[in-house]
């Protein structure tokens, strides 16, 4: 440890933004490192400004450091000044909590949160001192095991990972642990470890299953090739939400990170199944904390970190079934001790008055609405069930209040979407604009803003539209013309972003297991942090694609049909594959489906899952 | 209902203040904490301590709290001021006591106590200073005195507009003591800060080192005191 910490004092004051690199920081865990069996390394693979913000981080931070002889650290990619520093000075990938190298460690975890960040592992893993591949990694520590909403479909990461945790962690995480640090004492295998670890549920081993292609290049089949591998892989689940457990400190850094806040969950999935939205399937069913825990854990938190704003995360906070009650309890607390009670997520159509009031308390700045798609056939194509009439009530109100500045998110390049819809976005924005205009002078703000920003659509795992072709870079190019050329006016600012990141995006959510040969070329070549626009080398990937013999047309642009094996088969997430093909077929009729709190539409979730409107149990005080 | 957004938020609160001034520590790893993170991690602290504190009176009510002199990023200090006000007249050694339960690793609270110097009373500050380079610690104290006879030592200063003007800094070099040992060459000196002229220890130790080509492997700032212009200490 002296090492590592002696030869950071020589390089800190070099790098830009030291305090992210030598921890320290109230609400960080120190344990002596002889009392303790396990170690855990939770590799967040962004900077520390990004990863320090994820609250599924603080929370199996948390859960892990709840159990004495355990310690998980923090480790985050270095920004690329301070990684050329580490690497001149031989410095390897450390723990920010023990300033220990983490190649040491038992456990290096990554979660994965976006397809982006998928090359930092690799560069994280070689910054840490060891090989990227699993198979080259033949000692039973470090175990490389990932978790997050993207391994959902692991299979392009599947070379570099011994082990993905499926679905909720707070309890699989426990189990897994619990398993090695039984285990540990008597020296097994890491092949060992992993047959008895492929008997937890929601413990996904890789290497224990075979891929089998058609001629075609599709999938034929997964299969086990060990008998403790399940035939298929179920994600975990907390059914009673309101009882998991949840941190009563955070971590609270020096510098200024993204979401620099508390931040108390309330709910868990959604209820809309907006058919483009990963999270609205992934997630389900809808579960939520009752009013008091909620109130309790803010209580705690902002006690403990000292922070003067508290944010309420979720999906929807909006769809919490007792939302004004919770607000209003939460907010007796928060007034009194000159805390900012921050909203975010909250969906349009449940803008009202009271509402707008809350957030009017905190700051008179913008509003941010998500319509996705300009016409309302398209809305319901998306089963995005708004309306223009709420879009357009809910705005006249903001403006009536005084709002000057409206944001609008869209997507370009969802199924069925015609270049009718696209001049819909033209058409939204300035019946929006003219309502400002419609509004008395002396009620409405000095000027008026409209940002309209679109974004390409990428088809995910485990949604109706997983069958569906990304659209092409020139389809992309000719709806952005239609766009510029129908909005007129100097007060709607258009930013159309189009990156080629979106057909990587594509690629490797689909990918199946060939697609780890690619990344690994990539990364070969230099690509890593590819979310940040200035590291991005998108004709370095083309090369790597083309020496791959892949062709990225075949994962993005190609409709997949309804009986085709996809590569995250042997994945369960609950949510059935009829019910995707079922909601697939009706967004091609333009029909929506009801929200769960309207009744059920079968989505495959059982009850004992403890979903709120899946019968099972119901919220209270 | 406008008239009543247009008052300040807290405008009923009691106007009776009680000023506190405390002596901290920021050594260690707490060094690598630049100022305006700093201001953040101590209303957070004191958030965390519980103690009534004073905010603002305006729209934006914040905690009221003031450094008089900024302390370079990567220096440490034993001798660091922080100015607040509480709405009760706590005593002194609660405070402290309160506030250093809250601190981050490498941060103390000495002492707390009513100021009684006001912040542009602040004409010079103490500091420590450690060098290591590609040169003996014995070959870099005979440079130093060399560096020290000379007339005129000049520094390039940046301005606000983002120009660098020359600027002679030698009448504001004050060296009251150098030694070396093994590893380092040690100075302590005597430097203009306050509200007029200040002088980084930092610029001072690198005009050395750049006059004589020496490459610096470590130079370590402790601030050891803040004073008036009488020479007595800032308190």
């Amino acid at each position: 440890m002296e090492v590592i910490k002696n030869k950071l004092e020589k390089i800190l004051l070099k790098a830009t933004k030291p305090a992210r690199y030598i921890g320290g920081e109230i609400g960080s865990v120190i344990k002596d490192r002889d009392k303790v069996d396990v170690r855990f390394a939770f590799c967040f693979p962004d900077t520390y400004d990004v990863g320090m913000s994820h609250l599924g981080m603080k929370i199996l931070y948390g859960l892990k450091n709840n159990v004495p002889n355990w310690w998980c650290e923090r480790v985050f990619m270095p920004e690329k000044d301070f990684e050329a520093l580490m690497r001149e000075n031989d410095i390897p990938l450390y723990g920010l909590e023990s300033l220990d190298p983490i190649k040491d460690f038992d456990f290096i975890g990554f979660t994965l949160q976006y397809e982006l960040s998928y090359n930092n592992v690799l560069q994280m893993l070689d910054l840490a001192g060891l090989p990227v591949l699993a198979k080259e990694r033949t000692a039973l520590t470090p175990l490389v095991v990932g978790g997050g909403p993207c391994v959902c479909n692991p299979e392009p990461m599947s070379d570099f990972f011994d082990l993905f945790i499926l679905g909720e962690g707070e309890e699989v995480n426990l189990e897994l642990l619990r398993l090695y640090e039984k285990m540990k004492p008597s020296n097994p295998t890491k092949e060992e470890f992993l047959r008895e670890a492929a008997k937890i549920e929601g413990i996904y081993v890789p290497s224990f299953y075979d891929v089998e292609y058609n001629e075609d290049g599709t999938v034929k089949s997964i299969t086990p090739n060990v008998p403790e591998a399940p035939a298929r892989i179920k994600k975990r689940i907390i059914a009673d939400f309101d009882k998991v457990y949840y941190p009563d400190s955070f971590v609270v850094p020096f510098s200024e990170i993204v979401h620099d806040r508390s931040v108390v969950e309330v709910l868990r999935g959604c209820i809309r199944g907006c058919r483009f939205c990963q999270a609205g399937f992934i997630y389900r069913p809808f579960r939520e904390k009752n009013i008091d825990t909620i109130k309790n854990e803010t209580k705690s938190l902002c006690e403990q970190t000292g922070y003067e704003e508290v944010s309420l995360s979720s999906l929807s906070t909006s769809d919490h079934t007792r939302i004004n009650e919770l607000l209003l309890s939460l907010s007796e607390y928060t007034d009194g001790e000159n805390v900012n009670l921050a909203l975010p997520s909250l969906r349009l159509d449940s803008f009202n008055e009271e509402l707008l009031e809350r957030i009017q308390a905190v700051r008179k700045s913008g509003l941010t609405f998500a319509p996705e798609a300009g016409t309302q056939r398209l809305r319901d194509v998306i089963n995005k069930n708004i309306t223009e009439d709420e879009i357009i009530s809910t705005c006249k109100m903001a403006f009536e209040w005084g709002y000057t500045q409206v944001k609008l998110y869209f997507m370009m390049g969802q199924p069925t979407e015609t270049d009718d819809d696209i001049r819909g976005i033209a058409e939204l924005s300035d019946k929006i604009l003219q309502l400002y205009y419609d509004t008395p002078k002396e009620k409405r703000g000095r000027s008026v803003q409209i940002a309209v920003s679109t974004a390409t659509f990428v088809p995910k795992p485990f949604t109706p539209f997983e069958f569906e072709p990304q659209a092409t870079e020139a389809e992309i190019k000719h709806k952005q013309d239609i766009l510029k050329s129908a909005v007129t006016s100097k007060k709607i600012r258009l930013s159309l972003h189009y990156s080629n990141t979106s057909v990587l995006e594509a690629v490797l959510a689909r990918g199946d297991r060939r697609i780890s040969k690619v990344i690994y070329t990539a990364w070969k070549k230099g690509c890593y942090m590819d979310s940040w626009d200035e590291h991005f080398k998108f004709d370095k990937w083309l090369e790597a694609f083309e020496e791959n013999g892949i062709d990225t047309a075949f994962y993005a642009n190609r409709t997949r049909s309804y009986d085709e094996v996809a590569p995250w088969s042997h994945l369960d997430y609950l949510v059935s594959h009829e019910f995707l093909v079922r909601e697939n077929k009706k967004a091609h009729l333009a029909q929506t489906t009801r929200n769960c709190k309207e009744g059920c539409s079968g989505c495959g979730i059982k009850p004992e899952c403890g979903g709120v409107y899946c019968g099972g149990k119901k919220t209270s005080t | 209902m406008a008239e009543k957004r247009l008052q300040p938020k807290n405008v009923d609160l009691r106007p009776d203040r009680y000023d506190r001034r405390v002596v901290y520590e920021k050594c260690g790893r707490a060094k690598y904490i630049s100022h305006l993170d700093l201001m953040r991690a101590m209303q957070r602290a004191i958030k965390r301590a519980k103690l009534p504190i004073w905010y603002t009176q305006g729209f934006n009510p914040h905690i009221y709290i003031m450094f008089p002199l900024t302390l370079s990023l990567g220096f440490e200090s034993r001798v660091e001021i922080m100015d607040f006000a509480l709405l009760e007249d706590i005593p002194n050694e609660e405070v402290r006591e309160r506030l250093d339960a809250q601190m981050p690793e490498g941060m103390r609270i000495v002492s707390c106590a009513a100021p009684v110097h006001s912040h542009t009373e602040i004409t010079h500050a103490d500091y420590s200073v450690r060098i290591s380079s590609d040169e003996t610690p014995a070959k870099m104290a005979e440079l130093f005195e060399d560096f020290m006879g000379r007339e005129v030592i000049e520094i390039q200063k940046r301005t606000k507009k983002g120009t660098y003007k020359p600027v002679d800094i030698k009448p504001s070099l004050d060296v009251r003591g150098v030694s070396y040992d093994d590893k380092y060459l040690s100075l302590e000196m005597r430097l203009p800060a306050g509200g007029g002229f200040n002088l980084n220890a930092n610029v001072a130790a690198e005009a050395f080192l750049d006059m004589y080509g020496l490459k610096a492997d470590e130079i370590c700032v402790e601030r050891t005191k803040i004073l008036l212009e009488n020479g007595e200490d800032f308190c």
